[in-house]
């Protein structure tokens, strides 16, 4: 099968410097396709480069296995079509009326719209879900809604590529979402290929079929969503520092203090909100025991400075509960997350018992004081809440009055 | 199919109401000033010329009639050329002026006026200032379009357009400095703009350059309507930017250059125009809007022009004075009474 685009050894730039070089990838027809990286990294001159806005410095671009530099302008129009970051201002003009000139290339002299024509941009306008919108004045639209429009008026061209640049960049989330499902619906059902640049990995890596990292004048990586998230790439690529990319959950945790104020006996997930919460308060946190397997500790293992592991699915062995002793002791005060408490955890219960003879102070978000979890322990000694909300706002007055 | 029904609607009864407006100035600008003539008068005078006061007659067929024509097409080119800077600019405050094109004017017959340059001719007349005028706003066209091909982002076309200007503009006022003040009396009288004073025959040349340049503006309007959305995108729907960047700049800068040659610099016809037209007509759609621009384009200047030359009568007022005290008000209106006063 002939590729839909064909990039070899491009290399792409402005004013024979190359930004970018050695691009070398095929675009499938039906595949949607993401350039991931930072700002700056070249996705945009990447993607002028290949629709052909740029010439390219090196190498071809195929479309179709024609190279693009002999194909007229007119006829690439036919199977391209583009959505820029382009601020348009078109304070006058109705949607239908912007997505009707997607029919530019084909239409004669004088623009007039065939009965065909106007079936299209109607189809186009009910894909992308914004056949409501049609005699709108565009300048009226939001932002996402605006979006909608550009991509039926790329569709409207009736592609077999559409390239978009940045398609969800100033969205709120719904309709980033929104704008990835109509993109995904374009490839699946009408077999069009995307080619898209985003800088949201989270989207990037859950909803585009193949991703290439760009980054430093070079593609990276490229492959599926899984091998990308496998090959440790994403941290590297954004170079973040203070915050680390969850390459499992694909999401950003920033990095918390490396003190040990607060010692956390979270699992299950019931860790998370805690960790967030204290971190963004300025608290230094410690966690234990949590299993390697357990949800909190990929969080855990980000924010707090130390955590105390286990390995997964084996009861807490002693040894990590004389660890998490040591942590124990050293924080000012201690807080039960609630975890639910199973066979392999059992052993948690008993960091609460040495905390109370530790006399550190103790809070605690297990809903229950009568909870029969508390075996052995004086329920009266510990300060019970009802949400994380209750607990921040007397937080500091426990460990003031417990430090006097 | 019928998604602008109401559209549709709307920019047909503004264009009755354009032309109905057209046929009211015009007769309006036959019959009054300072020797007021009936309107059976003016019938007779097409009729059975040999039926009125010869003075009429006179004043009717080589005053007030070739200047009416001369003031109509005057506006409508104006106008477009303006609607076409604007698209081609992306910048809804630019004029056709901002390439330069009246300075090199006003360069020009500077040289002619106060200079005394005849450009090879024996004599300095009428005729001398408008080859003057033309050349001018011709050589700095050429400047631009030559620009045009070699530099590619559209501000820097702007810029160097308005650089043109501002280096012609001093040189005028280098010359005015060093000129007699006879000399620079008539000269400031050009730059006031006027269509009093135009002949049949510069009449029949200004429609026979400019009605082929306005044709073409419209055959233009798909081209124009893609760059709408900016140039990338224009680019990606199939129009040669190339072509079209260099025929937009001939077109709009022959319509102007034609107009200022013979009337001096008309200004804010070609600013407020297009932007009173896409305001009442609520379009953007090139193929409503250059019709539309040049019917209330004719219609504005013709008025102007009538207000200039009869309000204070037998004294004219400058017309420049008379298209900004009109013209401004209307744009701050239409801006301030649409929702969000953006442009």
């Amino acid at each position: 099968m002939t590729p839909i685009l064909s990039a070899k050894h491009l290399d792409a730039g402005y004013d024979n410097k190359a930004v970018i070089s050695d691009i070398h990838f095929d675009a499938l027809k039906g595949q949607m396709i993401c350039l991931l990286g930072p700002n700056g990294a070249g996705k945009s001159t990447i993607l002028r480069t290949l629709s052909g806005l740029l010439a390219p410095i090196n190498g071809t671009v195929e479309i179709n296995g024609v190279n693009i530099k002999k194909i007229k302008s007119k006829n690439l129009a036919k199977d391209l079509s583009l959505v820029l970051t382009d601020n348009v201002s078109l304070s006058l003009m109705t949607v239908y009326e912007i997505a009707a000139m997607g029919r530019i290339p084909y239409t004669g002299f004088l623009g007039n719209l065939s009965v065909d024509d106007y079936k299209i941009v109607d189809n186009a306008l009910e894909t992308v879900g914004a056949a409501n919108l049609k005699d709108r004045y565009f300048s009226e639209l939001s932002d996402g809604e605006k979006q909608k429009v550009m991509i039926a008026r790329a569709l409207v061209q009736e592609p077999d590529l559409i390239i978009l640049d940045e398609p969800t960049s100033h969205l709120d989330i719904k309709h980033k979402v929104e704008v990835i499902r109509v993109l995904q619906r374009l490839t699946r059902e009408k077999g069009i290929t995307c080619i898209l640049a985003l800088h949201d990995i989270d989207l990037a890596i859950k909803g585009c079929q193949t991703v290439i990292l760009v980054h430093g004048n070079n593609i990276v990586t490229q492959g599926t969503p899984e091998e990308i998230i496998g090959s440790g790439c994403v941290q590297k690529l954004y170079d973040i520092s203070g915050a680390v990319y969850n390459e499992l959950l694909g999401s950003i945790e920033f990095v918390g203090n490396n003190t040990n104020d607060i010692f956390i006996i979270g699992g299950n997930g019931s860790g998370i909100p805690i960790y967030r919460t204290l971190s963004r308060m300025g608290f230094g946190l410690t966690a234990g025991v949590i299993h390697e397997n357990d949800i909190d500790f990929s969080v855990a293992s980000v924010i707090c400075s130390k955590v105390i592991t286990e390995s997964a699915f084996e009861p807490i062995k002693d040894i990590s509960l004389s660890k998490a002793k040591i942590l124990l002791q050293e924080a000012k005060c201690v807080i039960d997350a609630g975890f639910h408490l199973g066979y392999i955890n059992q052993k948690n219960m008993e960091l609460i018992k040495i905390a109370q003879k530790l006399g550190k102070p103790i809070l605690s978000l297990r809903n229950n004081q009568n909870n029969s979890d508390f075996i052995d322990i004086d329920v009266q000694s510990i300060h019970f809440y009802e949400s994380i909300g209750d607990l921040i706002s007397s937080i500091d007055e426990i460990i003031k009055s417990h430090c006097l | 199919m019928n998604c602008n029904a109401y559209s549709k609607k709307r920019p047909f009864i503004l264009f009755i109401l354009g032309v109905l407006l057209l046929l009211i100035i015009f007769l309006l600008s036959i019959c009054l000033g300072s020797i007021p003539i009936s309107l059976e008068d003016m019938k007779k005078a097409f009729t059975e010329n040999d039926k009125i006061a010869h003075s009429h007659y006179i004043i009717i067929t080589t005053i007030r009639l070739p200047r009416v024509l001369a003031a109509f097409i005057g506006g409508a080119s104006i106008a477009v050329s303006g609607l076409m800077i604007q698209i081609f600019f992306q910048n809804p405050i630019v004029e056709p002026y901002i390439l330069g094109i009246s300075s090199g004017a006003n360069l020009f017959v500077g040289l002619v006026i106060l200079g005394g340059f005849t450009f090879g001719m024996t004599s300095m007349s009428t005729t001398g200032m408008l080859i003057g005028s033309f050349l001018g706003a011709v050589f700095i066209m050429i400047m631009v379009i030559f620009a045009s091909q070699k530099v590619k982002s559209i501000t820097t076309l702007l810029i160097i357009g308005l650089m043109l200007g501002y280096v012609c503009s001093a040189a005028t006022s280098v010359l005015t400095a060093l000129a007699d003040r006879e000399k620079i009396a008539s000269f400031t009288l050009w730059t006031m703009g006027s269509f009093s004073g135009f002949k049949w025959s510069d009449v029949k040349y200004a429609y026979m350059i400019t009605i082929p340049f306005l044709i073409i503006a419209f055959l233009m309007s798909k081209p124009l309507n893609a760059m709408l959305l900016g140039e990338k995108y224009a680019r990606s729907m199939g129009v040669s930017i190339k072509l079209f960047r260099f025929l937009i700049v001939i077109v709009s800068s022959i319509l102007t250059a034609v107009i200022t040659a013979f009337a001096g610099p008309i200004s804010f016809i070609g600013l407020a125009v297009p932007h009173i037209v896409r305001m009442t007509f609520k379009t953007n759609n090139n193929r409503i809007m250059i019709p539309a621009v040049c019917i209330y384009g004719a219609v504005m200047t013709g008025f102007c022009d009538l207000i200039a030359r009869t309000i204070i009568a037998p004294t004219e007022l400058p017309l420049n004075a008379v298209t900004s005290i009109i013209g401004a008000p209307i744009v701050v209106y239409l801006l301030v009474r649409k929702k969000g006063g953006t442009l």
